[in-house]
């Protein structure tokens, strides 16, 4: 079993690696290609790669609850929290400063946990070192400039609420 | 006497060798040497598309491959199908199966778009489309139909899918349950590996490497609620990171694709509750 699923892996990082020079030899018989087979591709797969032998199990990570589970229940409880707290000023018909100022704080850490989840999911430290840090100090950048732009609008403007409710009624 | 007859029986059980091999390899097919009558029904031509990919010439991209089968002699599934291909049409077509019945897990492959078992999957009997199989997506391919699942493996074995326990028994024969306990493990010990979910997973596309996918998450958390495994508390801190649960974002195509009716996404999401009650 190992050596033959060496032996293809063999095949497929030589496939990878020959595939421009026999290209030219091709011909008719690459009628039927694959989208995936494009040139131009975002972040191909590369070969695969396995760490240790078949028998051995994947490395368990080590605890990290406040990227885990710690982090899992402030992003849920932020999400159950501005569900009220986008409702409430609105049905009350009441403008309180400390109730605009939790909702914006809310939701500049929503936006800012989804966004970061985002960067985890799809750019992989892995993979695109680099660019996985420019889009972790671009998302913290963009998070500080919300942040200091919403108090603002809410210290020298009419704040969030009291916008929306002109604009609803513009 | 008693040897001459032991003899006979020996000569009577020798005698399917003499049979043609066709006969004895293809099942679920209706045999070729029927005489053609007038009563005959029309012929269902299908046709199937099939993915193929041969390691041996690497630099040859995958092709779909077309072949027709009359519905009238096939079975009524896929693997009917496949494997009718495989006897009298290219016997270079190659897959997995071993069952035929929904309990291995071998026949796995992406068909008409949807992750199932060839086998649990009715050929649709409208005969103006075709039917298009796949192997599962996203996985590095070894042959045709047949996937490399190496990494999944990996991954089950990481969880310590078995028993931890340091207590013995009270009377020293087996880990007794109450009918309660066992029953939370309805819906968990019934799924087969076949990698059906994980494979139709978004999320286990991008980051296969670290998050672990719904089929094993849901494996773990048969484990999690046995109520006989005493190490509750150590494969709840192995789980307790960024990658392995939490890459799941409730997308649900696990429990959309699964060919034997299981929820890992409910699995996932009571795996959750208990890490964040930990």
């Amino acid at each position: 079993m190992a050596s033959f699923a060496r032996s293809s892996l063999l095949r497929q990082t030589l496939a990878t690696t020959r595939s421009p020079l026999l290209r030219q030899n091709v011909g008719v018989s690459q009628a039927v290609a694959f989208h995936a087979s494009a040139k131009k591709q975002i972040l191909p797969p590369l070969p695969q790669k396995l760490d240790g032998t078949m028998n051995d199990p994947v490395p368990v990570p080590q605890p990290h609850p406040s990227e885990g589970s710690y982090h899992w229940t402030f992003e849920r409880a932020v999400c159950v929290g501005l569900i009220p707290l986008t409702i409430a000023p609105f049905a009350a018909g009441s403008l309180n400063p400390v109730m605009d100022a939790v909702l914006c704080s809310l939701l500049v850490a929503h936006s800012h946990v989804g966004f970061q989840a985002a960067i985890i999911d799809y750019f992989r430290p892995q993979r695109v070192p680099k660019f996985y840090s420019l889009c972790n100090w671009l998302l913290r950048a963009f998070t500080l400039t919300t942040a200091v732009g919403l108090y603002e609008f809410e210290t020298n403007d009419v704040g969030v609420t009291e916008a929306l409710r002109r604009v609803w009624n513009a | 006497m008693a040897s001459l007859r032991s003899t006979s029986r020996l000569f009577a059980a020798s005698r399917p060798f003499f049979r043609p091999a066709t006969f004895a390899r293809s099942y679920a097919t209706v045999e070729a040497g029927e005489p053609a009558n007038a009563s005959e029904p029309p012929a269902k031509m299908k046709s199937f598309k099939i993915y193929r990919w041969n390691p041996d010439t690497p630099s040859e991209k995958p092709t779909m491959q077309t072949y027709d089968l009359d519905l009238n002699k096939t079975g009524p599934m896929m693997l009917d199908a496949l494997i009718r291909i495989k006897n009298e049409q290219d016997p270079t077509l190659t897959f997995r199966r071993s069952c035929r019945e929904g309990i291995c897990g071998s026949c796995a492959m992406n068909i008409d778009g949807v992750n199932t078992l060839a086998c649990l999957c009715r050929i649709p009997t409208d005969t103006n489309t075709e039917s298009r199989i796949y192997p599962l997506p996203h996985t590095y391919v070894v042959k045709d139909l047949v996937p490399d699942l190496t990494l999944f493996y990996k991954q089950y074995k990481s969880i310590k899918p078995y028993l931890q326990r340091d207590t013995p028994s009270p009377d020293g024969l087996e880990y007794r349950q109450s009918p309660e306990d066992r029953k939370k493990l309805d819906g968990l010990y019934e799924c087969i590996l076949c990698a059906c979910c994980s494979t139709s997973c978004p999320s286990y596309w991008w980051n296969s490497e670290e998050y672990l996918g719904p089929a094993i998450l849901l494996q773990s958390y048969r484990w999690l609620a046995d109520s006989r495994d005493e190490r509750t508390a150590e494969r709840k801190a192995a789980l307790d990171n960024s990658m392995s649960v939490y890459r799941c974002h409730t997308i649900l195509n696990c429990t959309r694709t699964c060919p034997k009716g299981l929820n890992p996404g409910r699995a996932i999401a009571e795996t959750k509750k208990m890490l964040a009650s930990m």
